[in-house]
């Protein structure tokens, strides 16, 4: 047993060819994903009882699975349907970088609407009275007082998630895209050299993290320009 | 529903197989937590590096890629170790329970390292004060003190930790574990219904999820019921 260095050399270019690919499956299911969280976010406080029971046994459902049972029913289970394959969506779902997609989003949504909604509760009463004292209506006040608030109270909690998304993009390997986690398993086959491969590939994840937190650590920065800091 | 006949007993032993993930890798996880907490509050530099490059790696790297890392590595470690004491050896065999259980175990882990340490550091520094003030001793201070005050503070991220683990059991699939998602492989080459395997698999893991998140709700009324103004 030895670690050839050369390996890594050689196979560290293959693998950073998927990371086109694992950046479009983070910004594209992120975005998609900050759309749907918003959506079920305003569904759940907007006092509809229908509307908030809709949206809570959606998220129940998606944080109490796995996200991989969840690209697999979709990848797999949905083409079960002939109504699926003879829809509009079927040039999507037929897609595994459509179904990965598709189940980030649908995932990732459930999770970063709790965030959202964490942020959204913690705002400080005092300013939503003084909104009402000035006579803002419900609407303003959501528009000017909560949201940038909230946004900026979730940020820490939502880079997190950020970072999750990102782990989780590594699962789509699992339905033949070759990402770059999808790309070492098939060296990794070739070569049957787990430790070159993978731990280059890992570091290669963790200064995408790193690089993730320091970029939401300068927005944290940025949107808290007004705050008061804390020595 | 005909389609499942037959099946039935295969879900439920894949059911017990994630229940025995669960509770060995749970085991493993609180131990790996504490170790990084102790190290992380320790005076002892080393120490402290240590446990900080534990978090930032397993935090910062895919779920997947520890798991097939650790279960590829471990075969050709163990095989090169037996080689040494009998050449004849081809390979050794790793069951990829213990491979996948250690590898989610090191992951959730990580995230314990850090609300250990947080629950640690947030028991009230004016109740350890009394305590040094009744002359009790730092073993009596931690035991009567700081655990009934930090297992409360924990227990809410905890609680999710415990979530992670049954939802990454589902990766140890992966590598032929053979829970419920190898099971719904198996019945979907005999029945072709991808679709109704893959959501008996989340019925399962919801099931999971809801008995965890009932457990500790319980727990929190339990440890919450004489703090005053409990939440």
């Amino acid at each position: 047993m030895s670690f050839d260095f050369n390996l890594i050399l050689q196979s560290l270019p293959e693998m950073l060819a998927g990371l086109g690919i694992t950046v479009q499956l983070l910004l594209v299911s992120g975005f998609l994903g900050l759309l749907l969280a918003i959506l079920l976010l305003l569904m759940r406080i907007s006092g509809n009882l229908y509307l908030n029971s809709i949206a809570q046994v959606y998220i129940y459902v998606f944080r109490g699975t796995p996200i991989l049972v969840q690209i697999f029913i979709i990848y797999y289970g949905l083409p079960q349907f002939e109504a699926i394959r003879e829809s509009m969506f079927w040039h999507i779902l037929r897609e595994p970088t459509g179904c990965a997609i598709l189940a980030l989003t649908l995932n990732t949504g459930a999770y970063v609407s709790e965030i959202l909604r964490g942020g959204v509760l913690s705002v400080d009463k005092g300013l939503l009275e003084a909104g009402s004292a000035l006579g803002m209506s419900a609407r303003q006040k959501f528009i000017y007082i909560t949201t940038p608030l909230a946004a900026r109270l979730s940020l820490p909690a939502y880079s997190n998630d950020v970072i999750s998304l990102l782990k989780s993009t590594a699962l789509a390997s699992t339905i033949t895209i070759t990402d770059m986690t999808g790309i070492a398993r098939t060296i990794v086959a070739d070569t049957y050299a787990p430790y070159e491969v993978f731990i280059s590939l890992a570091i290669v994840y963790i200064i995408f993290t790193f690089g993730l937190q320091k970029l939401f650590g300068v927005i944290e920065r940025y949107l808290g320009r007004y705050t008061k800091r804390e020595e | 529903m005909e389609v499942l006949n037959g099946w039935w007993d295969d879900y439920f032993w894949g059911a017990i197989i994630i229940a025995e993930v669960f509770v060995a890798s749970l085991f493993l996880m609180i131990l790996f937590g504490l170790m990084g907490a102790g190290a992380k509050l320790s005076e002892n530099r080393l120490a402290q590096r240590v446990a900080s490059a534990y978090t930032v790696i397993f935090r910062g790297t895919p779920e997947i890629l520890v798991i097939l890392l650790l279960y590829y590595g471990s075969a050709i470690t163990l095989t090169a170790i037996a080689q040494i004491f009998n050449p004849e050896i081809r390979f050794v065999d790793v069951p990829p329970f213990w491979a996948g259980t250690i590898a989610i175990a090191l992951i959730v882990g990580s995230y314990a390292t850090e609300t250990f340490r947080g629950a640690f550091l947030g028991v009230n520094p004016g109740s350890i004060e009394a305590a040094r003030a009744l002359g009790m001793s730092p073993l009596q201070t931690f035991i009567y003190i700081r655990v009934p005050e930090m297992w409360r503070i924990a227990l809410p991220p905890f609680g999710n930790h415990m979530l992670s683990l049954t939802k990454d059991t589902a990766l140890i699939s992966i590598i032929g574990l053979n829970e419920t998602m190898f099971v719904a492989k198996q019945a979907i080459t005999v029945t072709g219904k991808p679709f109704t395997m893959y959501i008996v698999v989340g019925v399962i893991y919801l099931g999971f999820s809801s008995i965890i998140t009932l457990s500790v709700m319980g727990i929190e009324k339990f440890g919450n019921r004489t703090t005053v103004g409990a939440r």
